[in-house]
């Protein structure tokens, strides 16, 4: 999919911001029975753009996806687009290094995504905050992520099967 | 998934539990038989708890009141106007450093150690 026409490209990436954004606005309706654990269906979408593109369309769609849901939603330069992008910032830094060595599956990217997502946000807290102790929430967000992650890295794992199909 | 996804979530997995026993024993020795919670409205702080005396507290949030209570030397934010009101299902909170965050209100609430001022503290030795 990578040799295809910059048209073609540019609609499928414009697709799947689309969706992306979608889902960043939707899930936090999503029903989880932990505070503050997310699904990261949002995640799905990044992950698809690397595998299917390349590394710099990844990180313009997850950067344009936080950027104008919370402009959607009127909370841009407020505290939750801050942790939104702090989460963002580490979740891409990570899938991009593990993507590069290539021994991991969208499995595996999607947890160490949904973890350093966390980890992020609880950094973007202390800076906020000046409180080292949002750290506590990190082996929650941690331990989560395996689940999570496991779960979006599934989905990534079908939708790309179908679309190379 | 492969050998080393699942390294990969074993590390995850071990430095979670691991992390969650450093913290929750930290915040178990750091607790001391005096404390106080700190409730802050955007980085400033509006109200200090004396967490030995059980009542009910009101703060003006972002969004709305957020109700605090405490009893038996525990602190819990009752009910508050937010989307998803994560931080009343946190429940109840008793050892020192463990935040409260109610991010669409701007509260931030941590108990800590109620420090007494040492008689004499002003004064200079020469």
């Amino acid at each position: 999919m990578k040799k295809h026409n910059p048209t073609r490209r540019l609609t499928l990436i414009t697709m799947l911001l689309a969706m992306s954004i979608l889902m960043h606005m939707l899930e936090p309706s999503l029903p989880i029975p932990v505070p503050g654990v997310k699904l990261g269906l949002a995640n799905i979408l990044g992950l698809i753009t690397l595998i299917l593109f390349d590394v710099k369309s990844m990180i313009l769609l997850n950067l344009m996806r936080v950027v104008i849901a919370s402009l959607l939603r009127g909370i841009i330069f407020g505290t939750g687009f801050w942790l939104s992008m702090g989460g963002v910032f580490f979740s891409t830094i990570i899938t991009l290094i593990l993507y590069k060595t290539n021994k991991f599956t969208p499995i595996g990217l999607s947890v160490a995504s949904s973890a350093f997502h966390g980890l992020g946000q609880i950094v973007v807290l202390i800076l906020i905050n000046q409180t080292a102790m949002m750290i506590y929430w990190l082996p929650l967000l941690w331990f989560s992520s395996v689940p999570t992650g496991w779960i979006t890295g599934n989905i990534s794992t079908q939708v790309l099967k179908r679309l190379k199909a | 998934m492969n050998r080393y996804d699942k390294f990969l979530i074993i590390f995850i997995l071990i430095s979670s539990v691991i992390l969650y026993g450093t913290m929750e024993w930290f915040v178990r020795a750091s607790t001391s038989d005096k404390v106080v919670a700190i409730v802050t409205y955007r980085e400033k702080e509006i109200l200090r708890i004396d967490m030995s005396v059980d009542n009910n507290y009101v703060v003006q949030g972002t969004l709305g009141d957020v109700f605090i209570e405490v009893k038996d030397r525990a602190l819990r934010v009752e009910k508050e106007t937010s989307p998803y009101h994560l931080c009343s299902i946190q429940g109840w909170v008793e050892f020192a450093n463990v935040p409260i965050v109610c991010l669409p209100n701007h509260i931030v609430i941590m108990i800590q150690n109620s420090k007494s001022q040492p008689e004499g503290e002003d004064s200079v030795i020469q």
